[in-house]
């Protein structure tokens, strides 16, 4: 299982590369709410990338449902690839 | 996070320093079509920031009408046609609305006016829903009528625009419940789907392109095209990671089509053609034919000459002694390659980049229509700095992966030539080219563009004169002068400002001063095009012949017999330039044309 510290740093790059913006700072609540660029066309831009960056397959349901930023870390300490 | 492709970070370097242009160069040489979606979308991300001037690319307006979701797609084609040289505006209409879209002539589509509508459907767009057991002529009904649903709006789309058409042909299914019988009875989804496909292309009208999207799957492997959790969860057709081959293949096809393809393949011979190098290791001692190495180089060679048949023109540009690189053509027997397939050979000790300039000017074409293909990255690289235009792929170590990094650049390669072969003569040819042409005066606007034509033109120039902006503007003013540009449009979209005329009023005489083309129009009627206006000036102006002067040049010979063509006559030849004149009849008498006339906009 990955640590909270590492799924969180690793997915902080990801934001950071995806919505190209270096100030990105993530944390647990954060929703696409909180950043402008954030839709339905770059959620899955994003979920790309952490199928990729972790070496994992989300269920077809799962990708949609990954809302907030502390869901996803929650679901990469479980099954995201070191 | 590890990628795989481009330096993002270097890319950024040099557009930070103000470097667009290298940046650009530099993010069009390391993406690949098969970079994953990941690379693709921030690869055109950072091509959205990139500010485009200078970077010489032709406009185009492309329309993508899909029962799927292609936003994504789009960003990434947009790049990709960057990358062949167009600055694409893409217009995306409203999802799974290809056919209410394509009817309903109100619709944004075609207030979009687009250069090219992509109908980027799949199988799920082909619902030819065939019982098991049916016959075969059930099948063929059933087939028949969706090929005639697609040929329906392909009609549409060419009457009420002046667009290239592309049609995805259906990517066959990966799984199919009848499994094997699938594709072996003549009912099965993947048989109707074959034969769907097959006439799809039969079925083509000049001026719709089909797309092997089917073949384009089978490339990417069936297994990971058909990714159904996208499907389901945000309808997307194919695997997101497919979305830079899509796109990239796409970009080739517009590129082709607009002809912006590439027409010459320039090998390097040691290391290229054959291993080895034969001024030191001898024709005995290259590796060519045997062994596994040999074997690939052969295939190679293949390859290149199959392109010759299919009209690409190959030349030779390697440092070396020319008997001794000549030698392997006339003697080694696995070459596949004869010296007279070669258009231009060029084995010296001169810089490359001089020689591949000869090769384009020996062969009067663009160097923008040039491949080059050579082992040596020094080469490379010293070809992409001072000659960006021309086309320089990584070859790869081995051999044996030549003939695929080569192939993307000729994928698409003979469709214009293609489509000139469906016509009967080339009457039919012009007149499907639906060419439509704008006169226009001088003014300041198109006054730079009208000095460059004159001055970097030199084949279609009769005779040599060179004008600055300043001296045309003055002509314009003088009532003996009579400037005209001609601007042309036709079903591959716009040519833009094309040829330009200087005239001059003498007495009872319209003499033609300057006269220069863009080579790109040529023998499509536009000479006769141009020369009926002038006769037209010549009746507005009470002149009974309109002169034309033939000064050769050292590039010149296209046009030396453009007057007798036209219907002049030589009426005298002194210091070897020639004068022709043609008497300034009625307009029955005016030459035939396929372009229409658009009404004169300045004056």
């Amino acid at each position: 299982m990955l640590h909270y510290d590492e799924a969180k740093a690793r997915l902080g790059v990801i934001f950071r590369e995806v919505f190209d913006d270096e100030s990105i700072e993530i944390f647990d609540a954060m929703t696409a709410d909180d950043l402008d660029e954030w839709d339905s066309l770059s959620h899955i831009t994003l979920v790309l990338a952490v199928e990729r960056e972790f070496g994992l397959k989300l269920k077809a349901a799962e990708v949609g449902a990954l809302a907030n930023v502390g869901e996803m870390i929650k679901l990469l300490m479980e099954r995201g690839s070191p | 996070m590890s990628l795989e492709g481009p330096n993002f970070d270097e890319i950024k370097a040099k557009l930070k320093a103000g470097d667009a242009r290298n940046a650009f160069e530099l993010l069009r040489r390391t993406l690949r079509p098969d970079d994953p979606f990941v690379t693709q979308a921030r690869a055109a991300r950072l091509y959205r920031s990139m500010a485009r001037d200078g970077a010489e690319l032709r406009p185009l307006k492309i329309a993508l009408l899909a029962g799927s979701t292609v936003d994504h797609l789009a960003d990434v084609l947009r790049l990709w046609l960057a990358t062949v040289g167009f600055d694409a505006e893409i217009y995306v209409a409203p999802f799974d609305m290809v056919v209410q879209t394509v009817l309903d002539e109100a619709s944004d589509l075609y207030a979009f006016k687009p250069d090219v509508v992509w109908l980027c459907t799949t199988h799920r767009d082909v619902p030819l829903e065939i019982a098991a057991g049916s016959d075969i002529a059930a099948v063929r009904a059933k087939v028949e009528r969706a090929v005639q649903d697609k040929q329906r709006l392909w009609q549409v789309l060419l009457q009420r625009c002046n667009c290239l058409v592309v049609q995805n042909n259906a990517d066959c299914p990966a799984d199919d419940p009848f499994g094997n019988i699938a594709g072996a009875a003549p009912w099965g989804g993947r048989s109707a789907l074959r034969l769907y496909n097959f006439e799809l292309g039969a079925a083509a009208l000049p001026g719709v392109a089909v797309f092997d999207l089917d073949h384009l799957a089978s490339l990417y492997g069936k297994a990971q095209w058909f990714d159904s959790r996208y499907w389901f969860h945000s309808k997307h057709a194919f695997a997101p990671d497919a979305t830079g081959l899509v796109a990239a293949s796409l970009a080739q096809l517009v590129a082709a089509a607009k002809g912006l393809a590439k027409k010459c393949l320039v090998l390097d011979l040691d290391n290229t053609l054959w291993g080895g190098v034969i001024g030191d290791d001898g024709l005995e001692g290259i590796a060519l034919g045997q062994k596994a190495d040999g074997e690939a180089y052969v295939a190679f060679q293949a390859y290149a000459r199959a392109l010759k048949e299919r009209g690409i023109v190959l030349a030779v540009c390697s440092k070396n002694d020319e008997a001794i690189a000549k030698e392997a053509f006339e003697h080694h027997p696995d070459m596949r390659l004869r010296l007279s397939d070669i258009a231009v050979f060029r084995a010296n000790w001169n810089s490359k980049v001089e020689n591949v300039r000869d090769i384009a000017a020996t062969l009067s074409i663009g160097i923008d229509s040039l491949v080059f293909a050579d082992d040596n990255p020094a080469e490379r690289d010293i070809v992409r700095q001072f000659l960006p235009a021309v086309a320089v792929p990584e070859l790869p170590d081995d051999p044996a992966d030549y003939v695929r990094v080569l192939a993307r650049y000729y994928a698409e390669n003979a469709q214009r030539a293609e489509l000139q072969l469906s016509f009967q003569d080339t009457a039919d040819y012009l007149a499907s080219l639906q060419m439509v042409a704008e006169i226009g005066a001088v003014d300041a606007l198109n006054l730079p563009r009208l000095a460059q034509l004159i001055n970097k033109s030199n084949q279609f120039h009769l005779t040599g004169t060179r004008y600055s902006e300043a001296e045309l503007a003055a002509f314009a003013t003088r009532p003996g002068y009579v400037i005209r540009n001609f601007r042309l449009r036709d079903r591959f979209g716009d040519n833009g400002l094309i040829a330009v005329v200087v005239l001059r009023v003498l007495d009872r005489d319209l003499v033609i001063d300057t006269w220069v083309m863009s080579c790109r129009v040529l023998a499509r009627s536009m000479e006769e095009f141009i020369c009926n206006e002038m006769l037209r000036v010549a009746r507005e102006r009470h002149c009974t012949s309109l002169v034309g002067l033939y000064k050769p040049t050292a590039k010149n010979k296209l046009v030396a017999g453009l007057y007798p063509r036209l219907g002049f006559e030589k009426v005298a030849d002194t210091d070897g330039v020639s004068r022709w004149r043609r008497a300034v009849g009625p307009a029955s008498s005016d030459l035939t044309t396929y372009a229409r006339q658009l009404e004169m906009t300045t004056e």
